[in-house]
């Protein structure tokens, strides 16, 4: 069974393996695309700066021309005008990379192109003042003009560069806060994965521990298994082999060298040093089945004898089964037992049995034969005492007739106890003799034997109906006749007899004085009368064969009848109590095991 | 025309049973006519003879020596010529299995020999009337079984 | 091969009577139960004859007045036994008297004078064999069988069964089975 859970959670263990290897590959792609995002956000303000320094730039030689150009006019001093020539290439230059950086942003390509057009027109501006102020004619409204012109282009340029600034700013502003969207979601979930990760891994382990305690456990069971067969091999005298079909090896358990009278593994465990020890006798048998053996691979229950070095011949038993370990690979289990105590019980057994027959026997047929032919005589005696009585009566005094009385009344009471021990020789049990019988018929009959004493004695007998059963007939009439005559034999004196046959059914579990039963269910018969009863200290007394409680000239008992009840009733695996109220009447009870 | 009496005949190894037979069947006076055989063999030669009077009841002891009651009964039975013949088994008590066997084999009556004379004297008149009974009155003399 | 045959005893006897009568030439007229009325005088050496061919076939001739009576008495019996329906709830003894045309008292006198036994005796006898038959040529059950003879109950069917036999009706069935066993085993 907790294998069974150990295979289950393997397979649930591949599962969570699986699902976290997707959550981490998940993971990992979430994670990159993350990184991706942020570096392009980077690149994004990057380039932002850029712009905004090459704007700078650009503005910068504006202004370093225009104060160059303004010095130069103040002092007249040409080297002022060396900044100027310097930034007009720089502003060439800075213009150039303007428009490679912004060449994805049409907008600030046109802006581009308008501020180069502004700018083209300072310096126009430039050049005309600076002309102007070389020929020295700086007073001249013309120059004037130019010049406020040059600072109203100047600061148009200025504008646009501000105005391409702020473009920018915007927007960077813009990208920033569609990837901030993203980026601000994204360490949240990685976090979560992460710990659903965690869990997972964590679940895994708890799992993988339990298998690992499980396992341990079987280990110490297995290893407990171990040391028991172990155990049992030796007190059940049996040993154990392995043959491995595919190499033809053997392998022998420690008892089944003991069973040899070896010591455990004192010799290489092959078929030949094993056959070594069995008897010559039983050699050519045991090589025929070990083939067989071979050839099927199978080894159904053999009987064989081995002797021992020190000469003692046991008898051994042997069965083997195939079995196909995990890998394929064919092993024969095999088991031999030592049953040498065994056969020589059974021997005794045997014996015994035979002698207990045969004392059986000799007691039936002497218990026969002798009342059986102490019939014969007595029965002429009686029949010619009843032609003396006929006949000769007359001619006997009456002492004469009162010692015919005597003689009838004796050799009466002679008859009774042949008949009754004969009855009893007879009450055998026989399988053949069971049949489904309809009991109430029986107990009719037993009644209707009884009809003469019945109505001299004015006795009332009622009985509920009793469910067929398979029985002796004759044997549980006999029974109904034994026990209602005794209810009407040991009846009270001036009390009509009252008898009541009951029928009821009892659990095993119930039953007075039994432990154990094959039966679950008794037929209860009970015979209740109003009689004389009896101490209950002989309930057990009265079933004992020649057991009377009464003296004879009280009450014509031989003592047979209940033994003869008993042993009907054990007849029918049953068994027959007494109950008993002195001067109240007693009951008897019959349970008889339901057969389904 | 048939005679007007019943042929009873009885093997029996006992001296004194066949006094009491004899002497039931005496005093009984009902229209009889009594042989004795003292065992089974005199018996079975007696009746295997072409020319012989064939009883109407045959009463047979069943323990006699060299041959049983049993064993005349089986003869008897095998022979269509006896098949006519009612068989009493006049036996000391036996088993009921006993009894039931010897009906099975063919047997009609079962009379165990009772220990009062005058017993004995009524068991054989009812024998001799329900014998009778089945002669006269066209009854099926397989389904005669009666036991006393 | 085995089989069972049941007779019909009045139709065998009326059949051979009447072809044996006429083979001879006698003038008769069958009466009831049994009874032959001739319608002419027959010659000695017509009956001698008569008689012996008769007695081949196990039929005798009745000539005392009481057996004759007795005769018919017993065939009343059967016959009320057999067909046990029609003559329900009415009583034997009254039946039979009404039958026969003779007080009950003298009918009982006769019959046991010549029979040793009495008419009670006697519709027992035949109800216990009909119920034998019954038992053995059909399927019936002791219950059917104790209700179509009309006992009381089967405990009073196997008591007058025991009674007049000695024997239970379930032992009588018992060694009727095992007879035809063997008989089978036999043949």
């Amino acid at each position: 069974m907790k294998f069974k859970s150990i295979y289950n959670s393997e397979r649930i263990l591949k599962i969570i393996f699986g699902l976290s290897l997707f959550v981490v590959l998940v993971m990992g792609g979430m994670s990159y695309q993350l990184i991706k995002k942020l570096s392009k956000s980077f690149e994004d303000v990057q380039h932002t700066y850029q712009i905004h320094i090459e704007l700078e730039k650009l503005l910068s030689a504006l202004k370093d021309a225009e104060s160059g150009k303004r010095a130069f006019i103040i002092s007249q001093d040409s080297t002022f005008l060396e900044p100027l020539l310097s930034s007009q290439s720089e502003l060439e230059s800075s213009l150039e990379r303007l428009k490679l950086l912004t060449k994805n942003n049409p907008a600030q390509q046109k802006n581009i192109a308008e501020l180069k057009i502004k700018i083209d027109k300072n310096l126009e501006i430039f050049e005309k003042t600076l002309g102007l102020a070389l020929a020295n004619k700086t007073d001249s409204p013309e120059f004037i003009s130019s010049f406020k012109e040059g600072r109203q282009t100047m600061n148009s340029v200025r504008f646009k560069i501000m105005d391409m600034t702020t473009h920018e700013s915007e927007e960077l502003g813009i990208r920033k806060a569609k990837s901030s969207k993203t980026l601000s979601n994204a360490p949240m979930l990685i976090y979560y994965a992460l710990i659903f990760s965690l869990l997972i891994l964590l679940l895994t382990y708890l799992q993988i521990s339990k298998n690992l305690r499980i396992l341990k456990e079987k280990n110490e069971l297995l290893e407990t298994f171990k040391e028991s067969t172990t155990q049992s091999e030796i007190i059940s005298k049996h040993g154990n082999w392995i043959w491995y079909i595919e190499d033809n090896t053997f392998e022998y358990s420690d008892n089944l060298y003991r069973l040899l009278g070896e010591e455990p593994q004192s010799f290489p465990a092959t078929l030949e040093n094993f056959m070594g020890f069995v008897h010559p006798d039983d050699l050519d048998k045991l090589t025929e089945q070990v083939n067989k053996m071979m050839e099927n691979e199978d080894l159904p229950f053999i009987h064989y004898r081995i002797i021992q070095k020190n000469g003692s011949i046991k008898h051994f038993k042997a069965y083997g089964k195939v079995l196909i370990d995990s890998d394929g690979h064919k092993k024969l289990l095999g088991t031999t037992a030592d049953i040498t105590d065994e056969i020589e019980n059974y021997r005794l057994i045997e014996e015994r049995n035979l002698e207990l027959e045969r004392n059986n026997k000799e007691l039936a047929s002497f218990n026969y034969v002798a009342s059986h032919d102490l019939q014969e005589p007595l029965r002429k005696i009686q029949t010619f005492i009843s032609r003396l009585e006929d006949k000769e009566k007359a001619n006997l005094s009456d002492n004469g007739k009162l010692y015919i009385t005597r003689i009838k009344s004796s050799s009466a009471r002679m008859r009774s106890l042949i008949d009754d021990l004969l009855q009893f020789s007879r009450t055998n049990k026989s399988e053949e003799a069971f049949e489904d019988s309809n009991i109430n018929i029986l107990l009719e009959t037993a009644k209707h034997d009884l009809a003469e004493i019945i109505s001299d004695k004015r006795a009332r007998i009622s009985s509920d109906s009793i469910p067929s059963m398979k029985v002796i007939p004759f044997q549980i009439k006999q029974l109904f006749l034994n026990l209602i005559s005794n209810s009407l034999k040991y009846s009270r004196e001036n009390v009509a007899p009252v008898i009541t046959i009951s029928y009821s059914q009892t659990q095993a579990s119930d039953l007075p004085k039994i432990k154990f039963s094959k039966h679950d269910l008794y037929h209860t018969i009970s015979i209740k009368d109003n009689g004389i009863g009896f101490d209950q200290e002989y309930a057990e007394k009265i079933f004992i064969l020649f057991n009377r409680l009464h003296n004879k000239n009280e009450y014509s008992g031989t003592g047979i009848g209940l033994s003869i009840c008993k042993k009907i009733v054990e007849n029918h695996n049953g068994y027959i109590t007494a109950e008993g109220k002195l001067d109240q009447g007693s009951v008897f009870t019959i349970y008889l095991p339901i057969t389904t | 025309m048939r005679e007007n009496y019943t042929y009873v005949v009885l093997a029996d190894d006992d001296e004194d049973d066949r006094l009491f037979f004899t002497e039931a069947f005496e005093e009984l006076k009902m229209q009889t006519k009594v042989d004795l055989y003292k065992d089974g063999v005199d018996l079975m030669n007696a009746l295997n003879q072409s020319d012989s009077k064939l009883p109407n009841i045959l009463f047979l002891d069943l323990n006699m020596p060299m041959k049983s009651g049993i064993e005349c009964l089986k003869e008897i039975k095998s022979n269509p010529r006896f098949k006519d013949i009612a068989i009493a088994i006049y036996s000391t008590s036996a088993s009921e299995e006993d009894i039931e066997d010897t009906f099975v084999s063919g047997a009609n009556v079962y009379i165990k020999k009772p220990n009062d004379f005058n017993i004995l004297k009524k068991i054989l008149s009812d024998v001799v009337t329900m014998n009778w009974q089945y002669q006269t009155s066209g009854l099926n003399r397989d389904n005669f079984l009666l036991r006393l | 091969m085995k089989i069972f045959i049941k007779f019909d005893f009045t139709r065998i006897c009326t059949k051979v009577i009447d072809e044996k009568l006429v083979a001879l030439n006698i003038k008769y007229r069958m009466l009831n139960f049994g009874e032959i009325e001739f319608l002419e005088d027959v010659p000695a050496d017509k009956m001698e004859a008569f008689d012996t061919i008769l007695e081949d076939y196990g039929i005798e001739k009745i000539e005392n007045q009481k057996v004759i009576l007795v005769q018919k008495i017993k065939d009343t019996i059967i016959d009320m036994v057999m067909n046990a329906d029609d003559t329900m709830n009415v009583k034997s003894s009254v039946y039979l008297s009404e039958k026969l045309g003779h007080s009950y008292g003298y009918l009982a006198n006769v019959f046991s004078e010549v029979t040793y036994t009495s008419i009670e005796n006697f519709i027992i006898l035949q109800r216990i064999e009909h119920a034998k038959s019954l038992m053995i040529n059909t399927e019936l059950s002791l219950t059917e069988i104790a209700f179509r003879l009309q006992y009381s109950s089967v405990a009073h069917l196997s008591t007058q069964f025991k009674n007049t036999t000695g024997i239970t009706p379930t032992t009588f069935q018992r060694i009727i089975a095992k007879r035809r066993e063997l008989n089978t085993n036999k043949s």
